[in-house]
């Protein structure tokens, strides 16, 4: 029997229990998954509990907000980085690996969100940042933006391997980070050094031809590294660094290619690595509703990436076979 | 060597872990909280009514050493309370560390903080169990003491909700039934009225909060007897509880406290401002469950079929003991089929037959009584324990139930399985 750890990033959050539990199609809860016992995996609150206290309902969804475009630079020619003002708390709600919101021109309507990662989240001032990529319908719509845009949110999922990025601490990290993805490498990157973790940083341009985050990470605490990660001086650097004995953790940024390159190297190189990657999953709705996001892993179980939590290595292995 | 994995440090667990560990075998024991004994931190009562005779029986048998351990921790000896006699009552704040100290002594590899949430099967046979931490954690013979109380989620939907109990499932995380993720489907116990599970039956207060006339005469005597107002005497409640041989009369129309070190109130729950009218009891808080004015914890929805070796129908190497193996009610129920469990665990990993305790010794009649019982609709709203209710009524009509210790030794002796469970038999 495969047994495959699933947890519901949204648990014990504002937003839980959802509309998933009215349904009894909770992620986590047995109870409400319509099944008579518990048998959840110990999150450290009742999802149950809660519902019933709600009055067998569910609690407020995510809203839809207008937010101020203060600054506007492109990063090429199919690349934009937005600063935009949203209220304190959505930014201390942002402020963690894995956050994301979903974006949307204000004339159009709802199925043009497209979920974007938080590349930076300043509470103080209420304001964060988005590098975006023109790439497909919903970015196209974004990349000729007024001064303002409505946002939906605070996400969480964009990072699969979440528990790892809290839990490493005083260990010697690896992040590698391409293309656009290096944006969402930078919450993670400053999480990993306010742990006291050596992290080193591995940054490659991609096809987006720019590397723009190293002016968000903190330099004199991190080592930062550029190069080309398909040439074969950048394999063998990559490779090197895999194989380090010290190493605790990976976090990948980047292509499900990258993700699995370094899952099957480190799978043969040093297989007790802890290892993070960003969600690749296509998303519309974030609420585990719409099926986009379906994954289907090599027991038969059906998740919703968005919301779910599940071992990197199992979900990465069924998508591949899926493809 | 013959390893033997046991999921639950209570007393049935420790149980089965001392009598394993004496049949040969090397004894990992695996408990989700930081402590052992699980409900026998709050519990206490033992050698009332019958469980006198089956705690001389289990000593002849040769599973001595918990027994001296409650005997030695208690506070109060051979006293009587409405409906029992001759109860010892051990030291609720006390016992734990003297189990863990003879656990540790024998060798028994203990893992707390160490929670069982699925099985790797092999066919019909269990490979390994997955901790909490993803570990799989293998061995020959399992024997699953997980009990059948709560976690948060069904302490709800079959009570009040979580009153915050020993068990500590929020901090430590839910049990898990294990023979239900091998496959093998979980029995259920019912109420008098046919809904599923029942309230644990005693809740305890802390004794500096009570007036000083009952602390003292808890002190002294060990048990105190006070009556309820007229306005709130409730029989309904009775009904609500496990241990049935506490749903008398008596017990609906008086409070009756024992000292375990806590003050034992022999009923589920009791609002904090009713309790607070009775003389005595004014500045009265609860010490277990914390929420113990609303509601208590549910027990009862998770008994394995099982053979009379305690054997779980349906896997080839598992065991079970405790609540998990009946509707038992009581630590001396516990202590009775954990021995038995951790002595036939190795019997079973040598492949011969597995001890059953013949029907003439009140051990053996409760573990066979309790499994015809279980099989039938009306046997699943009755709880089986050698100190009351349906069972002692039994044990008196079929003579089970003897106080003289030499009489018991002696019969023992005669049937051939005199200190049976300190033979090494690997």
């Amino acid at each position: 029997m495969a047994r495959v750890k699933t947890v519901c990033v949204d648990a014990g959050s504002e937003f839980c229990p959802c509309y998933l539990a009215e349904l009894n199609e909770c992620i986590t809860c047995s109870h409400l998954q319509g099944k008579g016992f518990c048998d959840c995996g110990n999150i450290g609150i009742c999802i149950y509990q809660e519902y019933i206290w709600c009055g067998s309902k569910k609690k407020a969804t995510r809203g839809v907000f207008p937010a101020k475009i203060l600054e506007k630079h492109p990063l090429s020619k199919k690349a934009v980085l937005l600063k935009l003002k949203v209220s304190k708390k959505l930014a201390r709600q942002l402020n963690e690996p894995g956050a994301f919101v979903f974006l949307r021109e204000k004339h159009m309507p709802h199925y043009f969100d497209a979920p974007m990662s938080i590349m930076n989240s300043s509470e103080e001032g209420g304001v964060i940042l988005i590098a975006i990529q023109i790439r497909g319908i919903k970015t196209k719509t974004l990349k000729n933006v007024g001064n303002e845009v409505l946002l939906k949110g605070p996400y969480w999922n964009g990072i699969l391997g979440k528990a790892f990025l809290k839990q490493v601490a005083g260990e010697n990290c690896l992040v590698v980070a391409k293309g656009i993805s290096q944006a969402p490498a930078v919450l993670v990157v400053n999480k990993l050094i306010k742990n006291n973790n050596n992290v080193e940083i591995i940054l490659d341009k991609g096809n987006l031809g720019k590397i723009f985050v190293d002016g968000y990470l903190d330099r004199e605490r991190c080592s930062i590294v550029s190069l080309d990660l398909m040439s074969s001086s950048g394999r063998e650097y990559l490779e090197q660094k895999l194989s380090d004995r010290n190493l605790r953790l990976v976090f990948s940024a980047g292509p499900d290619k990258l993700h699995l390159e370094i899952l099957e190297k480190l799978a043969v190189l040093n297989p007790e690595v802890l290892l993070a990657v960003t969600n690749n999953t296509p998303m519309v709705c974030g609420e585990g509703v719409c099926g986009s996001c379906s994954v289907v892993l090599e027991n038969g179980l059906q998740i919703r990436a968005c919301k779910t939590q599940v071992d990197v290595r199992k979900a990465m292995e069924r998508r591949v076979l899926r493809d | 060597m013959i390893r033997v994995v046991i999921i639950g440090g209570g007393w049935a667990g420790c149980a089965a872990a001392v009598a394993a560990k004496k049949a040969g075998a090397k004894v990992i024991l695996i408990e989700r909280t930081d402590m052992l004994l699980g409900l026998g931190n709050v519990g206490g009562i033992m050698r009332n009514n019958g469980r006198y005779t089956a705690a001389e029986e289990c000593i002849a048998l040769g599973a001595k050493e918990l027994f001296a351990i409650t005997d030695k921790a208690s506070r109060h000896v051979n006293i009587d309370f409405p409906g029992h006699k001759h109860a010892s009552l051990y030291d609720v704040t006390k016992v734990e560390p003297m189990v863990r100290i003879l656990l540790k002594e024998m060798g028994i590899e203990m893992h707390f903080i160490s929670r069982a949430i699925d099985v790797e099967m092999d066919g019909r046979t269990i490979k390994g169990i997955y901790l909490q931490n993803e570990e799989l954690l293998e061995g020959d013979i399992f024997i699953e003491t997980t009990g059948s109380t709560g976690p948060m989620g069904n302490c709800l939907k079959y009570g009040n909700g979580c009153s915050m109990c020993i068990l500590r499932c929020p901090s430590f995380g839910p049990r898990i039934s294990i023979s239900q993720k091998t496959g093998v489907a979980d029995i259920l116990g019912q109420r008098g009225d046919g809904s599923y599970g029942a309230f644990s039956g005693s809740c305890k207060l802390n004794k500096d909060s009570l007036s000083e006339e009952i602390r003292d005469a808890l002190n002294s005597k060990g048990v105190v007897v006070l009556p309820v107002p007229k306005e709130d005497i409730n029989s309904d409640k009775l009904s609500l509880k496990v241990c049935q041989q506490y749903a008398l009369k008596e017990y609906a129309e008086n409070i009756v406290l024992l000292d375990t070190g806590h003050a034992k109130l022999m009923t589920p729950f009791y609002p904090l401002e009713k309790l607070r009218k009775i003389k005595g009891l004014e500045f009265a808080r609860y010490e277990d469950p914390y929420a113990g004015g609303i509601g208590n914890s549910i027990r009862y929805l998770s008994t394995s079929p099982r053979d009379n070796g305690m054997k779980v129908k349906g896997v080839e190497n598992l065991l079970c003991a405790g609540e998990k193996s009946g509707l038992f009610v009581g630590h001396t129920e516990a202590i009775t089929t954990g021995s038995l469990a951790g002595h036939n665990a190795v019997r079973l990993a040598l492949g011969l037959h597995l001890l059953e305790l013949p029907r003439n010794l009140a051990v053996g009649d409760l573990i066979a009584f309790a499994n015809e019982r279980i099989q039938q609709k009306d046997g699943l709203k009755e709880r089986f324990t050698f100190a009351g209710s349906t069972y002692f009524k039994r044990m008196n009509e079929k003579g089970l139930y003897i106080l003289d210790k030499d009489k018991i030794a002696k019969k023992v002796r005669r049937i051939d399985l005199y200190g049976i469970f300190n033979e090494k038999i690997i």
